[in-house]
């Protein structure tokens, strides 16, 4: 056992080698680690017949002892572990990669074992990243915290990929606890800032595929080169196979929640995200791909008309996220500094101005945006923080909204028309 | 097959996590079982204290012939090219598995199949059977105790596990369209009008 009060990382152990002969060692050290052999994860069968179901139940079983097992470990051994043993990682790693998530076309367990099976997974595997994020146990049970920020880091045991999947499988109900964890791990090691902010630009990437694949024109590397001769034969969204549709509006889905739900979970990574023009971006996007999308879904012959209708739902639903991520981002960048009052706060009523500005031309965006969070209802609260704020600017602005919605051919809706 | 992933195409066009191959697997459930096997043998209980206990006060000849037969319902379980470690400690875990029980049930047959891949199912009947004839004379608490005491996998203090008090909620993100697929507009841009 590790003495009391010290940080793990600088207590020393005594105990039999494998010789049987007594030697003193670092609490965290290679040798301490116990031959577990976790297995990877695998994904619950679909329409398992009973043989894939006791394959995945075996399965499943071995990972839920050994993480139970891991997590009955006392503070030092569970790190000897988790820093040394590569299998562990490796079953970690695959379940974040393979674990269904609650937007899977079939998400739903074939049977009731497997569902109970992949409960309990699920659990174990949160409370072992939920360990993994705290370098405080007790007072008794601690890492120096610097020295954490380093282990998790050099380690791989977080990465900007792993900490947003902890964020789509774990964060519709356990926010609170992800927020913590996630805030301490870009405390400890602020590194992680560092590879967010390289993140950022490979998921503007997954935007721009997503417009090249549907044959359209986007900004950033690709429109700069020239146009091929045989450009206009790239299929478009209404000529693409069926499957290669589905997987784009399934990939748009995935995207659009796991950022959001990355956002809200930890907002203070709105800052990189909007370092990188990604505001700017995702309305582009939005205005250009969204109605070709829908076009495709509603005019395009399904045989299964579920597929459609579900295609439909999550192309819907991807929209909602995508303004739901713009609000978020408007509210950390400018908003929320407004209201607090700081000695910015003209000019971040400035920048709030000028991005609503630079929303009029993107009109289906603007008015889908201006349904869920009205714009009327910000320059308001603007105007009562900043009674100086030019009348002329916010009701060319707010004219800008109302033509939008006649240009799309909507409506607002009635809780939305105040008289004037 | 997953379908297609946001955080799929960062792992593999960003440079900020360990490149891995996911397909590579370190161990497969053979060797998985052979660990499980060599970490059982680790727990305390041992085939000779089993003896021990079995046949202390009682009638040994009839005890030791029941012991005779669980190793050979053990031997056909582990395989019958395994020495005899391999094999009392097959017996150790039937022991164990089977101290309690009546016949053998999904549970059992499943936690014998972890323990040691597919057997035949007349050997865990059998030895089922054995473990009930052998603990018939000497109680259930008698023998409950015994194990409890012996083996170091019921030691462990389950109630200190990390995590046992926070409350862990199952929710996941479901689908929050704008707006349900509007049937009554299908298509409609195709009519064409010919006036």
């Amino acid at each position: 056992m590790a003495c009391a009060r010290v940080p793990l990382d600088e207590q020393q152990v005594t105990e039999p080698g494998p010789l049987g002969k007594e030697h003193t060692l670092p609490a965290l050290h290679p040798a301490r680690k116990e031959e577990r052999c976790f297995v990877p994860y695998k994904s619950p069968p679909e329409d398992g017949s009973p043989a894939e179901v006791e394959e995945f139940l075996e399965h499943a079983k071995f990972i839920t002892e050994d993480l139970e097992w891991l997590l009955a470990l006392p503070h030092d051994k569970f790190w000897c572990q988790v820093v040394f043993d590569e299998s562990l990682q490796k079953c970690l790693d695959s379940y974040l990669h393979q674990a269904p998530r609650g937007l899977d076309l079939a998400s739903l367990p074939s049977s009731p074992a497997v569902a109970d099976m992949q409960r309990s997974i699920h659990r174990a595997v949160f409370l072992t990243f939920l360990r993994m994020a705290t370098h405080k146990e007790s007072k008794e049970n601690f890492i120096t915290p610097a020295v954490f920020g380093e282990i998790i880091y050099e380690n791989f045991l977080f990465d900007i990929p792993k900490i947003l999947d902890l964020c789509v499988l774990f964060g519709k109900g356990n926010g609170q606890l992800l927020h913590k964890m996630i805030e301490n791990i870009f405390t400890q090691q602020p590194s992680y800032y560092s590879d967010l902010d390289e993140t950022v630009p490979t998921v503007l990437q997954v935007f721009d595929t997503i417009l090249n694949k549907c044959g359209l024109q986007c900004e950033g590397a690709t429109a700069m080169e020239p146009m091929k001769l045989n450009a206009h034969k790239q299929p478009t969204a209404m000529t693409m196979s069926q499957q290669e549709l589905v997987d784009l509006i399934l990939y748009l889905c995935d995207s659009t929640t796991t950022i959001h739900a990355f956002l809200d979970i930890f907002p203070a990574a709105c800052t990189s995200f909007h370092s990188h023009g990604f505001l700017g971006r995702l309305t582009l996007f939005y205005e250009t791909a969204v109605p070709d999308l829908e076009k495709a879904v509603r005019k395009r012959n399904f045989d299964d008309k579920s597929l459609q209708d579900d295609l439909w739902k999550r192309l819907s639903h991807s929209c909602r996220k995508m303004v739901e991520m713009t609000h978020l981002l408007l509210n950390h960048a400018c908003l929320q500094p407004i209201l607090e009052g700081g000695e910015n706060t003209m000019s971040f009523a400035e920048e709030l101005l000028q991005h609503f500005t630079s929303f009029l031309p993107e009109k289906r965006f603007l008015s889908d945006y201006d349904e869920q969070f009205p714009i009327a209802d910000d320059i308001s609260l603007l105007q009562q923080a900043l009674p100086v704020i030019d009348e002329t600017r916010t009701s060319y602005l707010l004219q800008g909204v109302e033509s939008a919605w006649d240009s799309v051919g909507r409506r607002k809706p009635q809780s939305q028309i105040h008289p004037k | 097959m997953s379908p297609p992933r946001l955080t799929g195409a960062l792992r593999s066009f960003s440079t900020v996590s360990k490149k891995e191959d996911f397909t590579e697997q370190l161990y497969d459930l053979k060797s998985k079982r052979l660990k499980r096997r060599e970490l059982f043998a680790k727990e305390g209980l041992t085939w000779q204290k089993i003896v021990h206990f079995c046949t202390e006060h009682q009638d040994k000849v009839k005890q030791q012939a029941e012991l005779k037969s669980l190793l050979h319902s053990a031997k056909q379980i582990v395989g019958t090219d395994q020495g005899q470690e391999a094999i009392e400690s097959a017996a150790v875990f039937l022991f164990e598995t089977f101290h309690n029980k009546d016949h053998v049930g999904t549970e059992e047959t499943r936690a014998i199949k972890q323990m040691f891949g597919p057997f035949p199912s007349s050997a865990a009947e059998a030895s089922c059977s054995s473990v009930a004839r052998l603990v018939a004379p000497l109680g259930d608490s008698h023998v409950e105790d015994f194990i409890q005491t012996q083996s170091s996998r019921h030691n462990t203090h389950r109630g200190s596990s990390f995590g046992r008090n926070i409350a862990f909620s199952y929710e996941c993100y479901t689908l929050d369209p704008l707006e349900d697929l509007p049937y009554s507009g299908l298509n409609e841009e195709d009519m064409n009008l010919d006036f």
